[in-house]
């Protein structure tokens, strides 16, 4: 069964290359077709490795199947081959993937239908549910890599899908950058673990790690590049600014790669990493750290945006944000539940919001939209679920991940859990007010827009109800030992954390306090909820528009805390100033200037008595004459 | 050594085809010659290689490995040179017949085993390079630059035979197992000549890669050169000549190696950095190459720094990863110059819409360069890191990331201007040689990406 | 040995003359002095072949070409082009670096005696042709392609274009 696990990554790669190669000659149902029936092969594939790893499981194995394809690299004591690692983590990952994937790539067969592109956008949403799965089932880091710099590309590609649009290929470019930057990191992490471990497996490396004290420097300073490069891929804290920009791109983009897969990767890489990351104490902390921020500062930004796509960003860099709480106060498990959960919900609402886009005729701002709730019923419905998933009111999945990660941050440190509350009401705040301004009260739109409004074709509202059963009952997967639940999630994934989990001790938590930490979640969700009822359906108060006064807090929000500007002043502009100095005096002016004060280019004193003052070669001598004199006074002093 | 005569009289028979006329028949028979040359290579595989010639040339792996690179990517060249030289000039037989003896002596270069051999190899080399690169006579930078290039080569040839003289002076031999069998014999009395001499021989070499700081001709040749001359010079050329320079330095001066290694750290630093922060702030495509191939040497320098048994494989393939998707980058810079009259990024804005297969070609050569992963540029990349990391340069290696990255974005420049940028344009007419260029590079490129053992297996 | 100095002092003192000169055809004949001061060292190095070769090919045949080349293109007024006099200074600067640090360099080398030859009859015409035709026969035989390289390129670069690009 193992042996075929080759067949799930390829077979989106064959649709990426029909699709890509055939864009303008199949019709657009054949593309649709193939580029979503692809990845629901590999889905079917995929529940097949799942319940193989089940079963493995329930049979009392720790489920992890290793499986090289073939050696790909070898050049001395360095060998790396593609291979394949499945495992809990990894068979659920790729659940996700292929599954939401699937429901993602019927979405859009609706959402593009009338998209030029339409055959270029299929092939690369299949080349990045490709890259995905690399990402999700390398054994090592290599493999692991190759995925994270091809899910980082196609990005890429799907952010300036619409390039047309200076903006939104500025937004590209951003994504790119601080991407890269993160990359950076993971690329020096990988050969720092090369040269302590001496190999790149998986496997090999983490039994190695376990061997080593707590607080190591090397793994210190490995742990933090890896989460530098996390930073990066899953938008925290410096470098989230990419991911609101990039909901230029398409919304079943936003849905698929910035919400549910993508920007999860930094997540389940230091899931997967876990032991590395418990033995560094000292990064854990920045991680709970910078996660907490990111959740609060970016739940703030969203308490007042007005493009519906711009809240469900900021709102997916917040839950992030816990994300990485999870992890930094080692609740692996709850963390990863969160990935699952999220990917059910935010895929939900972004599709939701993509089906509310597409009826008002591509207008994101929630100014002109209010009471659609009746023009949009399915709509409606799913993405009430998703809201109250989302907002953590019990009994949807939402509560039940996001308390897993407060529980355990309350018991490591009290403020951290503070603060998560704190960012859970925010949470719950903007998400109803979004649900209100959009489906609640007068429609605010253009008589244009009201005629047009229609409820979305059938490819569209299918993923929704698909993913609304999810968001629903996806908490049901690891109900607490508190509630008589059986923890399925954590005991299946027990053996991918076991190593942590024998360092750090089991978690524990009298049942009391987690009921009223339950309590008090659920009910200060709930109370937010009514109060945006409040304000957004009884009062009836609309956003006020762009120039409009605002007290200084609202302000800070509105404009983003001023971070894309900070970011500008402080990094952008002096590193331009240093490229156009570079430029103009180190290769233009620096070298034609002092030699002869002329102009280099030839064009502009291409004269004769050029050919026979070649000012430029005497310069060009001095400075290897400079080189050859460094080189002999090193000769005498070496000798 | 029968390649190497099959290509002499291949060159002096394609000037008669000149004489008589038959311009249809010089690159059918070009062609035909390098594809003989690379069967009689390939035959030579097996054999266990001895000096030969009294110790003259050494046809070993190394050097049937880099020769049979070489010629092939002469043979991609010439490919693309149909209709290019006849829109320059009229005597196009003559181009063809020093190209191949350019491309002899970079065969000498990779295959000798004797100082003698190495100077004249890279004479060969040069002298029909200074020519080449002026071909354009009545274009003034095509001028400069040959002028450049020849003063320049001449100034660096002085040192390069000075260190020869200063290694003979101490050793009483040009021959490398003579010279490393001194080293092994005289470990601790080894005479300051031999010193200066290595520190000469770097200077001389270090120019010939385009190595800081005696790299300040690549960027003027590179963009005064015609474009298909700047594409040999910085392929086969650049190969042959780090061939050249791992063969001296594996075979005669591992010894020494904390000698030199602190000297060439400092060259790989510097040629890494000048190489790529100009390239940054380029407009012109062809000159942001050309920095890019000093950045390059940069990392080929690795390999030579982290001398060993696997330096050798990691710069062939690297250098086959390079000079593949340059002759691709500058294939399709030809056809775009061709069409809009500018080298500068503009002139690529909007290819994906008109010429898909020629954004896309490019864009997987780009990909090379930069060194994403399931390209041959990641391999090679890889190859000299891991290199790199094996001698614990853990520094370096740092300096080599950061570099890589500054690589991506302006390889991603041109990406973003094809596919990115609309603008009003014609389709650009490709004919059949340069598709199949186009597509045996990408599809090497890719190849290679996928399944490295193909090329690292022969080293 | 004072022989040597001699020589090598005239040799230097005349290299420079060509430098410093203004005017391209007295620069020229420098050179040829030059040359000549040259040839008198091959023969003190007992390299006969080398002294003649150099005093006729060198001397003789470049040197007479290049003063033809300048006379036809009426070079020999003072058209040296402007430069900076920091150019210079920054050329001086940098020359003599190199001559210090050769200099340097040499001096930490052991000095052999240097008019006493190991093998006197070395630079013999037919002991050179005995090297050049048994042992380097090769590099010998490959300099011809070098030569029809050059002669390619001669050829090429002289011939004039009659097609406009």
């Amino acid at each position: 069964m193992t042996d075929l696990i080759w067949i799930v990554p390829l077979l989106p790669f064959i649709g990426f290359l029909i699709n890509g190669i055939g864009r303008n000659i199949l019709g657009k149902p054949l593309i649709g077709i193939i580029g979503s029936g692809v990845v629901f092969v590999s889905f079917l594939l995929s529940c097949c490795l799942f319940s193989h790893v089940y079963d493995a499981r329930q049979a009392g194995g720790d489920g992890a199947f290793t499986v090289p394809i073939f050696e790909w690299i070898s050049a001395g004591k360095l060998s790396v081959g593609l291979s394949f690692m499945l495992d809990p983590l990894s068979s659920i990952m790729l659940l996700i993937v292929t599954g939401i994937g699937f429901l993602i790539h019927v979405y859009s067969i609706g959402y593009m239908s009338h998209d030029p592109g339409f055959g270029k956008f299929f092939s690369y949403l299949n080349l990045f549910i490709f890259f995905m799965l690399l990402l999700v089932l390398g054994s090592n880091y290599i493999v692991m890599f190759i995925g994270w710099e091809g899910v980082g590309l196609c990005s890429y590609l799907l952010i300036g899908f619409w390039y047309k649009n200076e903006a939104y290929a500025g937004a590209a470019k951003k994504a790119f950058v601080m991407n890269r930057i993160g990359d950076l990191g993971f690329l020096i992490a990988v050969f720092l673990i090369f040269t302590t471990f001496g190999s790149f497996e998986f496997s090999s490396i983490f039994p190695q790690a376990a061997g080593r004290v707590s607080g190591d420097g090397t793994l210190l300073l490995i742990t933090l590049l890896l989460f530098v490069a996390a930073t990066g891929k899953s938008a925290q804290i410096p470098l989230f600014t990419w991911l609101p920009d990039a909901m230029a791109g398409p919304t079943p983009v936003s849905a698929l790669i910035h919400a549910a897969t993508m920007v999860t990767a930094g997540i389940y890489m230091i899931a997967r990493s876990n032991i590395l990351f418990t033995l560094a104490p000292v990064t854990l902390q920045i991680v709970a750290g910078i996660g907490i921020a990111t959740a609060l500062l970016a739940a703030a930004i969203a308490l007042t945006q007005n493009d519906i796509k711009k809240v469900l960003a900021y709102s997916t860099v917040s839950q992030l944000g816990y994300m990485f709480l999870g992890l930094g106060v080692g609740a692996f498990t709850g963390a990863f539940f969160h990935v699952l959960t999220h990917a059910f919900f935010k895929a939900l609402l972004f599709l939701g919001a993509g089906s509310v886009i597409h009826a008002m005729s591509d207008e994101q701002d929630m100014r002109s939209m209010g009471g659609l709730k009746k023009k949009l019923p399915i709509t409606y419905i799913t993405m009430l679920i998703g809201t109250i998933a989302i907002s953590g009111i019990p009994p949807l999945s939402g509560f039940f991940s996001k308390d897993e990660i407060l529980a355990h941050a309350f018991v490591q440190n009290k403020v951290l859990w503070v603060l998560g509350f704190i960012g859970a009401l925010f949470t719950a705040f903007y998400m109803f007010r979004m649900l209100f301004l959009t489906f609640f009260g007068e429609f605010r739109g253009s008589k244009e827009q009201a005629h047009h409004l229609h409820e979305s074709p059938g490819s569209m509202t299918f993923p929704l109800i698909v993913l609304a059963i999810l968001a629903a009952f996806g908490g049901l997967l690891n109900i607490p030992a508190a509630l008589g639940g059986g923890e399925w999630l954590a005991h299946y994934l027990e053996p991918v954390f076991a190593a942590s989990t024998a360092k750090t001790g089991e978690f524990h938590l009298e049942h009391g306090t987690e009921y009223a930490l339950m309590a008090a979640s659920g009910i200060a969700a709930i109370i937010m909820a009514i109060w945006a009822y409040g304000t957004y359906v009884s009062k009836k108060t609309v956003p006020v528009a762009d120039g409009a006064e605002r007290s200084l807090l609202s302000r800070l929000s509105y404009h983003k805390f001023y971070i894309d500007e900070i970011y500008d002043a402080l990094i952008v502009r002096p590193l331009n100033k240093l490229s156009v100095f570079l430029y103009k005096v180190i290769d233009r002016a620096g070298i034609d200037g002092l030699v002869n004060g002329l102009g280099r280019t030839a064009e502009e004193s291409g004269k004769g008595i050029r050919l026979l003052q070649s000012g430029n070669v005497g310069f060009y001598i001095f400075m290897m004459v400079v080189g050859v004199i460094a080189l002999l006074v090193y000769g005498l002093i070496k000798i | 050594m029968s390649a190497i005569i099959t290509l002499s009289l291949l060159a002096v028979l394609l000037l008669y085809l000149g004489l008589f006329k038959a311009k249809k028949a010089l690159l059918p028979v070009s062609l035909l010659g390098l594809l003989a040359a690379i069967v009689l290579y390939s035959i030579q595989w097996d054999t266990d290689a001895e000096p030969l010639y009294s110790g003259m040339v050494l046809f070993d792996h190394f050097a049937v490995a880099f020769s049979i690179l070489s010629l092939f990517i002469t043979g991609l060249v010439f490919l693309l040179s149909r209709d290019y030289f006849d829109s320059i000039s009229e005597h196009v037989a003559e181009y063809y017949a020093l190209i191949i003896f350019s491309l002899t002596g970079a065969l000498l270069v990779v295959s000798f085993h004797n100082l003698a051999m190495l100077f004249i190899g890279i004479e060969i080399m040069s002298v029909a390079l200074y020519i080449l690169v002026g071909i354009r006579k009545r274009d003034f930078s095509s001028n400069e630059a040959a002028l450049k290039y020849f003063l320049m080569g001449a100034f660096s040839t002085g040192f390069l035979l000075f260190g020869i003289t200063l290694i003979y002076g101490a050793t009483g031999s040009f021959d490398l197992t003579e010279i490393k069998n001194y080293l092994i014999a005289n470990p601790h009395s080894i005479s300051p000549l031999f010193y200066s001499g290595i520190l000469l021989l770097i200077i001389g070499l270090s120019f010939k890669v385009g190595a800081a700081p005696f790299h300040f001709w690549t960027p003027d040749v590179y963009e005064g050169a015609p474009i298909l001359i700047t594409t040999f010079m910085s392929t086969v050329v650049k190969t042959a000549a780090f061939a050249g320079f791992l063969r001296l330095f594996l075979t005669c001066f591992v010894p020494l190696q904390d000698f030199w290694a602190p000297v060439l750290l400092v060259i790989t630093v510097l040629t890494l950095f000048i190489g790529n922060i100009s390239a940054l702030a380029q407009q012109s495509f062809k000159r942001m190459l050309a920095y890019s191939s000093i950045s390059h040497a940069g990392y080929m320098l690795f390999g030579i720094l982290s001398i060993g048994a696997a330096s050798a494989g990691a710069i062939f393939v690297y250098s086959a990863a390079y000079s593949i998707a340059s002759v691709v980058a500058f294939a399709v810079l030809i056809l775009v110059k061709r069409s809009r009259g500018s080298e500068h990024f503009e002139a690529f804005n909007g290819l994906a819409a008109k010429n898909p297969y020629l954004a896309f070609t490019l864009s997987v050569a780009m990909l090379s360069l930069a060194g994403i992963p399931l390209t041959a540029g990641f391999v090679g990349k890889f190859m000299m890191f891991s290199g790199v990391l094996a001698n614990y340069h853990i520094v370096l290696l740092l300096l080599a990331v950061l570099n890589a990255a500054m690589g991506i974005y302006y390889y991603f420049r041109v990406i973003v201007a094809m596919y990115f940028r609309p603008a009003d344009r014609e389709e650009v007419t490709v004919n059949a040689n340069y598709k199949a260029v186009l597509f045996i590079g990408a599809l090497l490129t890719i190849a290679i990406g996928i399944f490295p053992s193909l090329l690292a297996g022969w080293l | 040995m004072s022989v040597f100095y001699f020589v090598a002092f005239l040799s230097i003192f005349f290299a420079l003359m060509t430098i410093f000169t203004k005017n391209a055809v007295h620069s020229v004949l420098y050179l040829v002095i030059t040359f000549f001061t040259f040839t008198i060292h091959y023969i003190l190095l007992n390299a006969q072949f080398l002294a003649v070769v150099n005093f006729i090919v060198y001397m003789g045949a470049i040197m007479v070409l290049f003063l033809f080349v300048l006379m036809l293109l009426n070079l020999n007024k003072d058209t040296e082009p402007l430069k900076s006099n920091l150019i210079k200074i920054i050329g001086v600067i940098a020359g003599l670096c190199l001559v210090v640090t050769i200099a340097g360099s040499l001096k930490l080398l052991e000095t052999s005696n240097p008019v006493v030859l190991k093998d006197p009859g070395i630079g013999l015409v037919s002991n050179l042709g005995k090297v050049l035709f048994s042992e380097f026969l090769l590099p010998f035989e490959i300099s011809s392609i070098l030569l029809l390289t050059a002669m390619v390129g001669a050829v090429l670069l002289a011939k004039n274009e009659t097609k406009k690009i």
